[in-house]
């Protein structure tokens, strides 16, 4: 019983993480229909942002979420305008090859930049943990959590009470009807791309200090990020939410239950689960 | 509701359900072989409806579809093709990067595995619909009226003995219209059973046997053109948008 | 706007030229005595294999699958497992190792092929992953992360003769080339056959082909198996030809990108298209790994070779070759969605009717 609620927990907690991912992942696709297969490598940059404001400026990667989140905020902006706002007309599947292709592009040059070395963060409380009863609770994850926690309330403050978050949900909505309405649907583009890559980022300098950080650290994540948002419905934020918190375990369960090695098996077969018995997923609206 | 004997196509109660919305509720009629039926009825009536639930492009929610005396529910839109039921789109769907001809032999080939034999016949429909010359031109690049000629041309390649279609004159202007009424005659003369949803309604005059309206889903009057058309209810329901 | 198309069917002067070039292909390894153009060769024959294997179900049937590996992985794995530890010539354990993968696509296809474009995508990737991970974990069947090191390929006797030996790049060179030409033949039947026209048909609109008369799944599910089989062709003979294999450079995401990218560049949807896009493939990551990029930089004066960038360029460019995959298939997508050819059949196109309107003016 122990193992089951020390696994479950623990997989809760990092599912927070997966939540961000998920939700930054699921906004960009419900603003602008593009499934952005670069998201992993954007957790990555997270990743090592987190890292260099470590090492080289002696920021805790808690705090670091600060500038990590404007700085990739304006990677994805500038992304979304130059290259990705081309394809918007495009073929699913071409638009799916060009995100395919801009992942490549950003994994391989980390990895001519800094190498293929595994990086760590040791920070004092990077294997510290403490007890509650028989379960305990890895320090840093419970951190990560607490600030996901903060940032989620902020986004959908964002999204429900401000007039930016508004449009942008009506963007997502129904893109033609908010441009009628005076929305200028290209911006929104841009801001949910921002967003979209700012809270990947936020994701990955939060769990810096509990991963290897690679340049192909981001694979994973970026399938594992659809996972979650098929799971939840593709442009629903709740149910990226509800599906990050909900793969974690997933994960955590079958890597405690089945094998650690197997654990992403699960989860994929998962995934081709879903696709085919509720592909709207738990909060979707139904359309292909 | 009666089923009428020798009857090609019966509509027994077909009701067709999205969620709460009924967009068609309990149609009923029948066609015989040979005849032209329009299918008339304001916007939104539940035209388009009916002939997806016909054409299996998904079931009825209630009641029952005979075609030559089979039942119909529940069959995918190639099995319905292959039982000789086949339709036209309101908006054109040409397969754009292929040829004018191959357009058509991908609708021969569902009778014959040759591909020979197929391009025969595609050449002979092409004939028909007088697109034999565009016979190389790419699909895409149509003028929407010959699009819709080769979508005619396409249908009638897979050798039906009930066509469906849909508003098969809408944006064409009146020469091109003319073609397509007398295409439809045409076909006509050759044995072919035809259901034809039409908002010109001269055109539809001209060339149905019966008429059926259908209002909000529901069949609001059946009959010889000229008894259909001075319904009052009828007129009703088409308030502003008659053109008799 | 319309514009003429050529006629289908083959016409003298691309048939004499193909068949020239066949002739040509097979008389190299005697007319050239390098064992590196001999590689460059067979490394070409595989890209050839594998982009117009994908060809026929993603560019003729408009499924990208991005998850191509998982046959290319089967096709390598189950040779060289039954070589190694069963003794199984590679000729008889091609049979199992095809009908393993066309057993897989069909099953994989009846699962994933209702679902629409980018789900259908998404969902070949996470079939290959599956894959990939358990050749991963299987260690008993596959040494896992470890790969498999060939012991040795065995002389091909025919009647107790021996007709050859696996002892240099030579035999390699001819079943490549044989496998290129075959799959290029089937294309060219492919497209004019009731198959080619259906599955274009579901590539230009799927409802509109449903309602003619094409049941979906099964003729999706043809063109996959058919194109498996090519793929895991090509992933047995990767295996015998490199001797070693793992799960990363068997069944890898990496895999699957660049079979997809071959196609793309040359031209998706036509018989040469993968055989161009083979063509550029190759020469440019020879190049890069031979520097020669690198020293044509220099060559030309862009890059002083003394400067940092150059001896970061000198360093680093032969390892760059996903970091120049991924720019060429951004590249491709944005400005070339046709590919190659297809960009020059446009280009043609366009002249031809500038041509002709001018001419009727």
């Amino acid at each position: 019983m122990t193992v089951f609620l020390q696994s479950l927990l623990s997989g809760i907690l990092v599912g927070g993480a997966y939540a961000l991912i998920g939700v930054g992942l699921t906004i960009i696709f419900g603003v602008m229909r593009i499934i952005n297969f670069a998201h992993g490598d954007l957790v990555m940059l997270g990743m090592y942002a987190a890292y260099f404001l470590f090492t080289l400026g002696h920021v805790d990667p808690f705090v670091s979420v600060v500038f990590v989140f404007p700085l990739l905020f304006l990677f994805g902006a500038l992304l979304q305008k130059t290259v990705i706002n081309r394809v918007l007309d495009a073929l699913p599947q071409n638009q799916i090859l060009l995100t395919i292709g801009i992942g490549l592009i950003i994994s391989n040059t980390m990895m001519l930049l800094f190498t293929s070395d595994y990086r760590i963060i040791s920070t004092s409380y990077s294997s510290g943990s403490f007890r509650v009863g028989e379960i305990s609770v890895s320090t840093p994850l419970l951190l990560s959590f607490v600030i996901t926690a903060a940032v989620t309330a902020v986004l959908y403050w964002f999204l429900m009470k401000t007039d930016t978050g508004q449009a942008i949900r009506a963007t997502a909505q129904d893109r033609d009807a908010a441009q009628l309405m005076g929305v200028n649907v290209k911006r929104m583009s841009v801001l949910a791309t921002g967003i979209g890559a700012g809270l990947a980022a936020v994701a990955g300098a939060l769990i810096s200090p509990t991963y290897y950080i690679f340049p192909q650290v981001g694979q994973p994540f970026t399938l594992k990020a659809f996972v979650i948002v098929v799971l939840g419905g593709m442009g629903s934020v709740l149910g990226a939410t509800v599906g990050g918190v909900l793969i974690g375990a997933t994960e955590s369960l079958a890597g405690a239950y089945v094998s650690s090695g197997l654990k992403d098996l699960v989860v994929y077969v998962l995934f081709l689960l879903i696709l085919l018995f509720k592909p709207a997923g738990l909060f979707g609206k139904s359309r292909a | 509701m009666s089923s009428a004997p020798g009857a090609i196509l019966e509509m027994r109660s077909v009701s067709k359900f999205f969620g709460g919305l009924a967009a068609n509720s309990d149609v009923s009629f029948s066609m015989t072989q040979g005849m032209i039926l329009g299918l008339i009825g304001p916007n939104g009536a539940g035209k388009t409806t009916l002939f997806n639930c016909i054409t299996g492009y998904y079931p009825p929610s209630r009641g029952e579809i005979r075609f030559k005396g089979e039942r119909m529910n529940g069959l995918t839109p190639d099995q319905v093709c292959k039982r000789g039921m086949v339709r036209t789109w309101q908006k054109v769907r040409p397969l754009a990067k292929l040829s004018v001809l191959d357009n058509v032999v991908v609708g021969a080939l569902v009778r014959t595995g040759s591909v020979p034999a197929a391009r025969e016949i595609a050449r002979e429909q092409l004939e028909v619909v007088k697109l034999g010359h565009k016979a190389a031109f790419l699909a895409g690049g149509l003028p929407i009226g010959e699009r819709k000629k080769l979508e005619v041309a396409r249908v009638l390649a897979t050798k039906p003995d009930l066509l469906l279609l849909d508003e098969v004159m809408g944006g064409l202007n009146p020469a091109e219209s003319e073609d397509i009424i007398q295409l439809i005659l045409d076909i006509k003369k050759r044995g072919l059973t035809q259901m034809v949803i039409e908002h010109d309604m001269k055109a539809i005059m001209r060339i149905s046997d019966r008429i059926v309206v259908l209002n909000s889903g529901e069949k609001l009057a059946e009959g010889a053109p000229q008894e259909v058309v001075s319904n009052p209810e009828v007129v009703t329901a088409y308030l502003g948008e008659a053109h008799v | 706007m319309a514009r003429p198309r050529r006629p289908r069917g083959l016409s003298v002067l691309p048939v004499a030229a193909g068949v020239a070039a066949v002739v040509l292909l097979a008389l190299l390894p005697r007319l050239v005595d390098s064992p590196y153009a001999l590689h460059l060769m067979v490394t070409f024959f595989l890209a050839v294999i594998m982009g117009s294997a994908w060809n026929l179900i993603g560019g003729y049937g408009g499924q990208y699958s991005v998850g191509h590996a998982a046959y290319f992985g089967i096709g390598a794995y189950t040779v060289l497992i039954l070589l190694n530890t069963g003794g199984l010539a590679p000729w008889w354990g091609l049979g199992p190792a095809l009908l393993l993968a066309m057993v897989v696509a069909a099953v994989v296809g009846s699962i994933t092929f209702r679902l629409r474009g980018p789900y259908f995508v998404l969902a070949s990737i996470a079939v290959a992953e599956i894959m990939r991970l358990a050749a991963l974990n299987w260690k008993d069947l596959t040494n896992g992360a470890e790969g498999i090191l060939l012991s040795s390929v065995p002389p091909l006797e025919i009647a107790g003769r021996v007709v050859t030996r696996f002892d240099s790049k030579v035999p390699y060179y001819y079943t490549g080339l044989g496998l290129a030409v075959l799959v290029v033949l089937v294309t060219v039947w492919f497209q004019g056959s009731k198959v080619g026209y259906y599955l274009q048909a579901i590539r230009e609109d799927q409802d509109a082909a449903n309602s003619l008369g094409i049941p979906l799944t099964l003729y999706k599910n043809v063109a996959l198996v058919l194109s498996a089989f090519f793929t895991a062709c090509a992933g047995a003979l990767y295996g015998l030809y490199v001797g070693f294999i793992d799960p990363q450079t068997a069944v890898g995401l990496d895999v699957s990108v660049q079979i997809v990218l071959t196609a793309i560049i040359g031209g998706i949807g036509t018989i040469l298209g993968p055989v161009v896009g083979a063509a550029l493939l190759v020469a440019l990551s020879e190049g890069l790994r031979s520097n020669v990029l690198t020293d044509l930089l220099v060559a030309v004066g862009i890059v002083n070779p003394d400067s940092a960038v150059g001896g970061f360029l000198r360093d680093n460019l032969s390892h760059a070759h996903m970091l120049i995959y991924g720019v060429l298939v951004a590249l491709t997508i944005l400005f070339m969605p046709d590919g190659v050819l297809g960009g020059v059949k446009n280009q043609l196109r366009r002249r031809r009717a500038r041509a002709s309107a001018g001419g009727a003016a």
